[in-house]
């Protein structure tokens, strides 16, 4: 029974099966390699030793030498004791993880945390001094400091349990342990814990049971494993105690820890334990591979520097001129915080945090479930896809694609939901065929099922099976009913030397007392049995010309990688089998040849539907689509040709060779667009053969490729600067899914491995759902440039006063705290609202970022923030300010250099521009009402700020300022936040706000209106001259 | 608007120190601040294999950085100073020196405009410096006053400063400048704003035994110093609505014994209302304010004695928590024999 599906099912052509015997042996060494050449080969060297193991072509004997114990009586109970204290036990190691106070603390000091730390402490330290010297301000400092510590412990607290809900990879390795295994231990059977198993342990295992860890058959009867989710293979695999192959993983006399034993029963001898197993070997492969930094974390990175750089730079550089303009170092030190807490942005990464995790709220929503939030960008920064193709390509079902009768090729409907079947019937010969189908079918629905689709059926029997079953169902149905009006007599199931499946029937034509048989199975060997044709439902002579069109009907249905079925019939005459001939299929007294041959039908897993529209999307959206597969080189050549991952148009070089007429050789490799890589070739190739087929292929398939190649594909992907996006759903694809910039699982057929080494699951299996991930990725990143930009333009206004304070020795014109106001307050929520913003144009149709070249922060984002609006709004701001100050008596020209006898506490009567004298808290008073002014300045000119960032090309209009209501929402809030602070807080002195004149808030208001309208010539020049001096410059 | 300079070339070493620590990325970045090479693509290439290379031999040294750093500064090859061309530089400065010249002229025109509302005479709100703060003389630097009667370089640093302050208060300039007004009430003047007011004599003389005359050491050298008390000028305002503003002083916390007994001039420490309302300094010229001398007869010596001297009168505040010197001042005396 296990044989049928290669013997019998495969469609052999291009000999395929030499392909597939040693591609798995060598596979280690090959990883081992590639990866020698890159030097990196201290994880890797355990793999090395991977397949050393020669346990299945051992003898019985041979193998109770070796691990000195008796197949009858198994190990004694203190010999399994000692070998356990030596092994260890069986179970695989978790990695080492960082403690989680480790990864708090880390979070402690990401990001801007440093800066603001620093700035806390100088804090603490102005106050120290300051106590010292008995300043009545000192706990002034003491706050900051304490509020700058808040901002850092909270935003690490969100980034830790943001870090936290992501889950580890190990997890589901244990999980998948067998709790218990009934093991001999001196001429005894007993349970014990499958932790405890070691090396030499005899177990038995049943149908049902997990395998409890490597094991050599020694006994089997009707065994059957599933070994999908280790080498991706979907079928159950029969398992022997015969030594059938040379490489470990083909040969039938191993089941590997972790399957499942589906049916049957089975003895056998451990022979590797816990991390020496193969999968502890792909679970160390997995977790050996470093988590990548995602693309938008590097951007961050990359923003932070930036930000601490100027940070940095600008505080150092006012240190200096402070210290040199004679001012005390504590007041220097004091500018400093003042610098430092001015320039870092302290609300953006949570807000980044925000935005992205609002994305994969409404990723979800479409069916992609993300569990690394950065991971949410990466899709749109994706270049290339490597797709798994079983399952997440295709239906993951053996469906009816091709029939061949009458000399013609019919095609099916292979869709989802697929209710009726649209090619000719009428024909005589398919009503034969159909027969056929119906009858000589073993599978059978599950009864109770009469309401649910046909195609969700669940049935008994094998794939092929089923999908003949639900084929005719669709077509015919109720085939139990024809089934049971035919009568079956007698059956012959498959088996590996006849290789055809035979049944004989009663007819329910009740005046036809004839027997029909039927029969199916390898085309060729049919065919040999045939004499007749059935042509338009008569029967012909099979001459020459007959068998050579079927011939090439078989060929061409091969050749789409389908899987082919030949069927035919015979009615036997009534004189010969009359009503009780008693058929006997041992002796076959009824003939198998001379039969009439009906017809062929074809069968593949479709691609979904949606995929083709899919594929098309990627590459329209500049992303190279390459499909990996554990399948054959031809299956996988026709699916991709059918989703588009090779075009129609494309070629191989292989297909050149074959056009041209030339040996393969002489095939200029340029010329091919499409490659198809057989994981044999792949074996054998340098690091540098593989990049070159990565850069000079456009459309590229793997096939036969094992976990260790799909991790060197990703590799070389990355080598090229790609963000690879890597689709899979087996054990065997989470090496390459974490090696992945992105890793996809598939959220129904997908091992749990597979779902924790994935950053993204998608739950439909759709890879259509990627097209929608890569979208919101990348408006996530055109929308984050926008928050970025908008948050780095107000840090301006808040330094601008500091560096003025200094230099033109005015009162300060806003707080620390005020400042904390801002970029905490007002500003979150309108930031926020950006992630909402819709695309401005379409971005489904423009290349993928180059990660190393399109940054999220350029050059032209931070001038133009800074220094251009940055700039506006500060100028704006200076306006309220001086406002404020003049109609309260204190005219600008007072101010300058009145810094110092503003701020001495002692001096209780300075007089301002018109003689009034002042007292100490009259002027702080005034000063706060400065601040207050100033905030509000900034406020109304974040409202600008916050509408023209809405598109960064596009005018305003054309965008339309009422489809994001969010920023309406936000501006609202910007607005009430101000209010509130204004004129409800203003009475609580710590926060130094106080209620604020109404007039004031309208002070900045043609800056904001300034800001928009340069905003828009802005634009209008970079879409009137693009490439132009302008929009170098000023497009970010 | 001098710091744009400055700006722009801290944020290109910014982006540069960046660069610098981002290793390869870093190559790049700079290549990305010129959008004309990008269809350099193939030289950028090879440039981006010579990266691997390094990177395979390990982290950059020093020296590739500091080469690093001098090719930003100056690339000889490209003529590129920071990454841009001469040219470059230029066309972006000449932006800049318009943007900004274009924002300092809509400044200044607001600024303008802003002035132009404001009157010369009046502040258009006088809400925050009322009501009026008090301060003392002398004023060194803080609020008290230590000597020692028997070191006068103790106490002529005092003196002095009283006798500085009070120079304006010299009877002849008074007389000379200023007028003689009817006590009791407010000097009113209306007419225009902008005609210069008349301000009311307030002799030193008035202050008697504090005026510095008779005594010139104002009592320090005996252990008897005079404090003047000021209350802070507001136009407009008329302390104590039609009833002078007194001053008493109390010792602020502790032995009430300390201060037996304090004199005060003129009057019994009033304000008269003729001083008032001021009218600002533009056309109150020759205003002085009035005075109350404090004359701390008999203090506890050789001890802090602190005293509060509080302002006493309809719509004077004193008792504010945050503002200590709001209607009341307090000072700390320290006489040593």
């Amino acid at each position: 029974m296990g044989k049928k599906r290669s013997d019998i099912y495969s469609v052999e052509i291009h000999g395929t099966q030499d392909l597939e015997k040693t591609d798995k042996e060598d596979e280690e060494e090959k990883y081992k390699n590639l990866k020698g050449n890159k030097k990196k080969s201290k994880k890797t060297d355990d793999l090395k030793k991977e397949l050393d193991l020669d346990d299945h072509k051992l003898s019985k004997e041979e193998l109770e030498e070796k691990y000195t114990t008796s197949i009858s009586k198994g190990l004694t109970s203190a010999r399994a004791a000692e070998i356990l204290a030596r092994d260890g036990p069986n179970a695989l190691t978790p990695p080492k993880s960082t403690p989680e106070i480790i990864k708090f603390l880390k979070q402690m000091v990401g990001g801007f945390s440093i800066l603001l730390w620093v700035g806390a402490l100088l804090c603490w330290i102005a106050f120290g001094i300051q106590i010292a010297q008995g300043v009545a301000s000192a706990f002034d400092n003491l706050y900051l400091g304490v509020v700058l510590a808040l901002v850092v412990i909270l935003t690490g607290i969100f980034a830790y349990y943001q870090e936290a809900k992501s889950t580890n990879i190990m997890a589901s390795f244990s999980k998948m342990i067998p709790q218990q295994a009934l093991v001999i231990r001196d001429g005894e059977k007993k349970e014990v814990p499958a932790e405890q198993l070691v090396v030499g342990d005899m177990v038995e295992i049943k149908g049902g049971d997990r395998i409890p860890a490597d094991i050599r058959l020694i006994f089997a009867q009707g065994c059957k494993v599933d070994n999908s989710s280790l080498t991706g293979e979907s079928e159950p695999q029969s398992r022997s105690c015969d030594f059938t192959h040379e490489n470990p993983l083909e040969t039938k006399n191993i089941a590997f820890y972790s399957t499942t034993c589906l049916e049957g029963t089975a003895t056998g001898m451990v022979i590797s334990t816990g991390d020496h197993t193969i999968i502890g070997r792909i679970a160390s492969l997995a977790s050996g591979v470093g988590n990548e930094k995602t693309p938008i974390a590097i951007e961050i990175e990359h923003f932070v520097h930036i930000v601490a750089g100027v940070a940095v730079s600008i505080g150092v550089l006012f240190f200096i001129i402070a210290v040199s303009m004679k001012y005390k170092v504590l007041d220097s030190i004091i500018f400093l915080i003042g610098i430092i807490v001015a320039n870092v942005p302290e609300g953006l990464l949570a807000t980044v945090t925000v935005s992205l995790s609002l994305t994969a709220k409404r990723m979800a929503k479409k069916n992609c479930l993300v569990k690394n939030l950065e991971a949410v960008e990466t899709l749109g920064s994706t270049s290339i896809i490597c797709s798994d193709k079983t399952g997440t390509l295709t239906q993951n079902r053996m469906t009816v694609a091709h029939l061949w009768f009458d000399d013609q090729i019919y095609s099916a409907d292979t869709s989802e939901e697929q209710t009726t079947q649209s090619f000719d019937q009428s024909s005589q010969s398919w009503a034969a065929l159909s027969k056929i189908v119906t009858l000589c079918n073993r599978a059978e629905f599950k009864p109770g099922q009469e309401n649910v689709p046909i195609m969700k059926r669940v049935v008994v029997g094998d794939a092929s099976e089923t999908a003949l079953l639900k084929f005719a169902e669709v077509i015919l149905g109720d085939v139990m009913g024809i089934r049971k009006r035919n009568r079956k007599l007698a059956e012959i199931p498959f088996n590996s030397t006849n290789k055809f499946q035979l049944s004989i029937h009663e007819t329910e034509d009740p005046n036809d007392k004839r027997f029909l048989l039927v029969m199916k199975g390898a085309p060729e060997r049919i065919l040999e049995r045939c004499s007749t044709i059935m042509i338009n439902g008569e029967e012909q002579p099979l001459d020459r010309e007959r068998a050579e069109a079927f011939q090439t009907a078989y060929m061409e249905l091969g050749g789409l990688g389908e899987r082919v079925l030949g069927f035919c019939h015979l009615y036997l005459p009534e004189d010969e089998f009359p009503d009780t001939y008693p058929f006997d299929t041992d002796s076959m007294n009824f003939p198998t040849s001379n039969l009439c041959f009906v017809g062929l039908l074809s069968m593949i897993d479709p691609p979904r539907s949606t995929v083709p529209d899919a594929v098309s999307k990627c590459r329209s959206a500049g992303i190279k689509v390459i499909m990996v597969t554990g399948d054959h080189p031809i299956t996988a050549k026709a699916i991709a040709k059918s989703v588009g991952i090779i075009s129609a148009t494309s070629e191989t070089v292989e297909d050149i060779a074959k056009r041209l007429n030339i040996p393969v050789e002489q095939v200029n490799k340029q010329d091919a667009r499409a490659a198809v890589i057989n994981g044999m070739e792949l074996k054998d190739m340098t690091t540098e053969q593989l990049d070159e087929i990565l850069i000079n292929h456009s459309e590229i398939v793997f096939a036969r490729t094992s976990p260790q190649q799909k991790l060197i594909i990703v590799e070389g992907c990355q080598r090229q600067d790609a963000v690879v996006a890597v689709t899979g759903d087996g054990v065997n694809d989470s090496p390459a899914l974490k090696k992945a910039d992105i890793g996809i699982a598939m959220g129904i057929a997908g091992s749990d491995a597979a779902k924790n080494a994935a950053d993204m699951i998608l739950l439909d299996d759709n890879f259509a759902s990627i097209v929608t991930g890569v979208e919101e990725g990348r408006l996530i990143f055109d929308n984050l440039k926008k928050t970025i930009a908008y948050t780095l333009t107000k840090n301006i206004a808040e330094l601008c006063p500091f560096l003025i304070y200094i230099i033109a020795s005015i009162p300060l014109p806003i707080g620390t705290i005020t400042i904390l106001f801002i970029d905490l307050g007002t500003d979150i929520i309108p930031s926020v609202a950006l992630a909402y913003e819709k695309a401005e144009s379409d971005i489904m149709n423009r290349r993928p970022r180059h990660k190393k070249k399109d940054r999220l922060v350029n050059e032209q984002l931070a001038v133009y923030s800074y220094l251009q609006i940055g700039i506006l709004q500060s100028v704006g701001a200076f306006l309220a300010y001086f406002t404020v100050y003049a109609e309260q008596g204190w005219l600008p020209n007072t101010l300058l250099g009145l810094r110092v006898n503003w701020e001495d506490d002692y001096y209780n009567d300075i007089e301002d521009s018109y003689g009034q004298e002042w007292t100490r808290y009259q002027r702080t008073y005034l000063q706060w009402s400065g601040y207050t002014a100033f905030f509000v300045s900034i406020t109304i000119q974040q409202v600008a700020d916050l509408i023209i960032r809405k598109t960064r090309r596009n005018s305003l209009f054309q965008q339309g300022l009422l489809r994001n209501k969010v920023i309406w929402l936000g501006i609202f809030s910007q607005i009430a936040i101000a209010l509130i602070l204004c004129y409800g807080l203003g009475s609580v002195t710590a926060l130094n706000f106080t209620p604020l004149r109404v007039q004031y808030w309208f002070v900045a208001m043609p800056y904001a209106i300034l800001i928009w309208v340069y905003d828009e010539i802005r634009k209008l020049f970079i879409r009137q001259y693009p490439g132009s001096w302008w929009d170098k410059n000023m497009y970010y | 608007m001098i710091l744009i300079v400055p700006l722009l070339c801290v944020l290109h070493k910014a982006m540069e120190m960046n660069a610098t620590s981002g290793g390869t990325e870093g190559q790049r970045d700079i290549y990305h601040q010129k959008p004309e090479n990008k269809d350099e693509e193939g030289a950028q290439h090879s440039e981006d294999e010579q990266e691997k290379c390094k990177e395979k031999m390990g982290k950059k040294t020093l020296a590739d950085v500091i080469q690093e750093m001098k090719t930003f500064l100056w690339n000889s090859e490209k003529r590129e100073c920071m990454g841009r061309t001469a040219q470059s530089w230029g066309l972006i400065l000449l932006f800049y020196l318009i943007l900004y010249m274009f924002l300092a002229g809509m400044f200044s025109f607001c600024m303008y405009g802003l002035l132009l509302t404001l009157s010369p005479y009046t502040p258009t709100y006088r809400d925050r410096v009322s009501p009026p703060g008090v301060m003392i003389r002398p004023y060194l630097h803080g609020f008290t006053i230590a000597f020692n009667v028997s070191e006068p370089s103790t106490w002529t640093p005092y003196v002095n400063s009283m006798h500085h302050f009070l120079q304006a208060y010299d009877d002849n300039v008074q007389e000379e400048k200023n007028i003689e007004c009817p006590a009791g009430q407010y000097f009113v003047q209306d007419g225009a704003e902008s005609e210069e007011k008349k301000a009311c004599q307030f002799k030193r003389s008035q202050l008697q035994n504090c005026s510095g005359i008779e005594d010139p050491t104002f009592g320090y050298s005996t252990g008897q110093p005079c404090i003047l008390l000021k209350m802070n000028r507001i136009i407009g305002y008329r302390a104590g609505y039609g009833t002078p503003v007194s001053v008493n002083c109390a010792i602020q916390k502790g032995n009430e014994s300390a201060l037996k007994s304090v004199d005060f001039y003129p009057g019994n420490g009033t304000f008269d209302l003729m001083y008032y309302p001021y009218y600002g300094k533009l056309t109150h010229v020759n205003y002085t304010s009035p005075l109350v001398a404090l004359h701390f007869t008999d203090v506890k010596k050789n001890d802090f004695v602190p005293i509060q001297c509080r302002l006493n009168g309809e719509g004077i505040v004193n008792d504010v928590t945050n503002d200590r010197f709001l209607g009341r001042i307090t000072f700390t005396l320290s006489i040593g024999m």
